[in-house]
């Protein structure tokens, strides 16, 4: 008996907590589904009179494009970010972990160095070398510099899950015949696997919400990715439709949500995987 | 040989071709209405002029102004931009940031503006940009709350303090006269302490401020009593409700607080979001007994200006007068961006019965009222907003007394101007307000600095 109220009041605070914490995801689900005049008034998540007006005419757009455009922009964006992103970070996290290089400390100390910068300070100069690349309104600029592992915190995170191995199973793999690539993807890989994923998916989610570089790049409106697009209606002399951009933003986090659930089975499996062969 | 000659024939009828299509850029910034009036305007200028084509690159207002700086500073700005008033400030200290109009006047009917909106966007006697619309805080009030308290709206401070008190006896606690954030509440300090001293507050040359530590207590006090008397709700009440604009703020929606001071461009967007069955209505200008000048911060809502560098700046022009004077896009634009400028397309929106609307009544009665003073560009500049902005929070959460505040705004602004207006010799900065003033006479009458002469050699 006293195991049940134990357990229940547990999953009462949780629930709670939970409901309090997902309420402006909610909020936002509910009102997409709201007039515009409703949207200031109450509190509550619950249309009082349920409309689609909000997205048949946000997916319109005020703009040439629908927004299926703009979906598709992002995904040209993130999809060739990512995936640079995960292979460039593992080599050089690879080269950090495992090899004696001279001046290896330094060269660390630089790369978390650049962690620390703040990303407004490159956007004059990085923008100039663009032009002269003529890499302007292109999805180049917004993906190219991530091959180089430019996300120091990425190349860390991966170097201290790797430090948390013994590098006992390399070695055999070494006198097995690998060369250095070959263990990399044939022993590391696999074992860090979980880590790869976070990195994926922190690198997903953050090119999503990233509005300055695309702002900065893209000057066509046929380029413009989700978090540009969603702004586009916000005026500082105009009433903002927020009914649309509610709309559009709920249509927008799918994507997110989706990659998240799907990737966290994953990221579960690849731990347990590895701490039974480990 | 003859090969050669026909290539070469077919290579100059080519590039002759290519000399007739032009390529234009142009950028704004607005909101869905104002992307469609620009685009279908767009659409019909090149339907006018086939050999044009126009590139449209348009944000939302966030962060508009971060791209078209890198844009300026990499030298990749469009042909034609939609700039703010104290833009002009950041990229045209000199006048030659942005191209001069004067030089292609042929095209560009700039009779359509009169002299004292040319001498607006007039730099050193480079005509850099010109005003879409122009407008200035009026106080507007919510009729229907007034009626309720059994009152008329206010037509003089006398009876927006009186009603304050009214308000609270017959309402309740949470009904105000006015809403006021901290940005409406310098602006309306700032027209208090200008309708006693009839010069604008801050003074570009002197690098300070044209009031004296009296005028500046004067501003705290009006502060202080508008809470007193129950006129504006206290700095934590209207916390509150969040730190949103108007049109998002509750008591605003549903009639509790009455009233606004604010931009007859942009009133639109506080009605749009009421609850349905009230009605605003604009409020005669209040005046100070004895005052000369109503202390209108009168200002562009927003210019079109064309990039200096631009490679056509006779087809700019082209699409800068097709804009302005049109019919097809004055009908367009209607009254989306506040009243025109344009001469041509108030007569014409006029002609048409235009339903009037606040913003139109306010301009209106701008005219009438005694508004010659103006403003420094600088009392909008974000420093002196900001040291502003800590002193009157500071006097609202209660951690300094109005006599306290009074003298802050005296020391403190006066030596964040001393920092932030660079002194003329070294870099000779637009003084908008004053040429406005003096009617343009000023303007090219400051030396250009030899630095900036130099450059404007390289460009030619």
């Amino acid at each position: 008996m006293k195991g049940h109220l134990n357990t229940s009041l547990r999953y009462g605070v949780l629930i709670g907590v939970g409901f309090l914490m997902l309420y402006p995801l909610l909020w936002m689900a509910g009102g997409a589904f709201r007039p515009n005049h409703e949207i200031f008034n109450s509190i509550g998540f619950i249309p009082q009179h349920p409309t689609l007006e909000g997205f048949a005419k946000g997916w319109q757009t005020s703009t040439e494009y629908t927004f299926a455009r703009y979906l598709l922009n992002t995904f040209a964006i993130i999809v060739p970010k990512v995936i640079v992103t995960v292979v460039s970070s593992v080599l050089v996290a690879f080269g950090f972990a495992r090899f004696n290089v001279p001046g290896q400390r330094v060269l660390f100390g630089l790369l978390i160095a650049t962690i620390l910068l703040p990303k407004s300070v490159l956007l004059v100069p990085q923008y100039l070398m663009f032009r002269e690349f003529g890499w302007l309104d292109t999805f180049l600029p917004l993906y190219v510099p991530s091959a180089f592992a430019t996300e120091g915190f990425f190349v860390f995170m991966i170097i201290q899950f790797m430090r948390s191995f013994p590098a006992d199973m390399e070695e055999a793999a070494v006198m097995d015949g690998c060369n250095s690539l070959q263990v990399l993807w044939h022993v590391v890989v696999p074992v860090i696997l979980p880590a790869i994923i976070s990195v994926a998916l922190f690198q997903f989610m953050w090119s999503m919400n990233d509005f300055l570089s695309p702002l900065i790049y893209l000057s066509s409106v046929e380029k413009y990715p989700v978090a540009l697009a969603l702004k586009l209606s916000i005026d500082v002399t105009e009433a903002t439709s927020w009914n649309q951009i509610l709309a559009m933003s709920t249509i927008a986090l799918a994507p997110s949500l989706i990659l998240f659930f799907a990737a966290q089975k994953y990221f579960v499996e690849g731990i347990t995987v590895g701490s039974v062969k480990g | 040989m003859r090969y050669l000659f026909l290539l070469c024939c077919c290579l100059a009828t080519s590039a002759f071709a290519q000399q007739q299509d032009v390529q234009l850029r142009m950028s704004w910034w607005g909101g869905n209405d104002v992307h469609r009036a620009y685009l279908a305007s767009i659409r019909r200028f090149e339907e006018k002029y086939p050999h044009i084509k126009v590139k449209a690159e348009y944000t939302g207002w966030v962060g508009h102004l971060e791209r078209l700086t890198t844009q300026i500073a990499g030298g990749t700005a469009p042909d034609v931009m939609q700039v703010n008033w104290n833009w002009l400030v950041l990229f045209s200290a000199d006048g030659r940031g942005f191209y001069d109009l004067n030089r292609v006047g042929d095209v560009l009917d700039l009779t359509q503006f009169d002299a004292d909106a040319r001498a607006i966007g007039t730099v050193h006697g480079h005509l850099n940009a010109l005003p879409v619309t122009m407008t200035a805080r009026v106080f507007y009030f919510n009729a229907t709350t007034f009626a309720k308290a059994g009152l008329e709206v206010p037509t003089s401070w006398d009876e927006l303090f009186a009603a304050g008190k009214i308000f609270r006896e017959r309402l309740g606690p949470d009904y105000y006269p006015l809403a006021l954030n901290f940005l409406d509440l310098l602006a309306l300090c700032r027209s208090w302490v200008v309708q006693k001293t009839g010069e604008p507050l801050v003074n570009e040359s002197a690098r300070r401020l044209n009031a004296d530590p009296e005028d500046t207590a004067d501003m705290a006090a009006l502060y202080a009593r508008l809470v007193r008397e129950h006129v504006i709700a206290p700095a934590p009440e209207r916390a509150s409700y969040g730190n949103v604009p108007e049109q998002e703020l509750r008591p605003w929606i549903t009639g509790k607080y009455a009233g606004l001071y604010y931009w007859t461009s942009a009133v639109g967007k506080l009605v749009e979001t009421l609850e349905p069955g009230q009605r605003i209505v604009l409020a005669p200008y209040f005046m100070r007994p004895g005052a000369r000048d109503a202390g209108l911060n009168y200002r562009p809502g927003m210019m079109i200006a064309m990039n200096a560098k631009t490679e056509h700046p006779r087809e700019a022009a082209l699409l800068i007068d097709f804009i302005f004077n049109d019919p097809y896009a004055v009908q367009t634009f209607g009254l989306l961006r506040g009243l025109p400028v344009s001469k041509s397309a108030v007569a014409l929106l006029k002609a048409q019965g235009t339903p009037r609307t606040l913003g139109w009544e306010g301009n209106e009665q701008i005219e009438l009222l005694p508004h010659q003073t103006g403003e420094s560009g600088y009392f909008e500049h974000p420093r002196v907003r900001d040291a502003f902005f800590d002193i009157l929070e500071a006097q609202g959460f209660g951690q300094i007394d109005a006599a306290e505040s009074g003298r802050r705004m005296y020391t403190d602004i006066n030596r964040v101007l001393e920092r932030v207006i660079r002194k003329p010799v070294d870099n000779a900065i637009p003084a908008p307000a004053a040429s406005l003033r003096s009617g343009g006479k000023a303007a090219g009458a400051h030396a250009v600095p030899a630095q900036a002469a130099q450059r404007g050699m390289n460009d030619g």
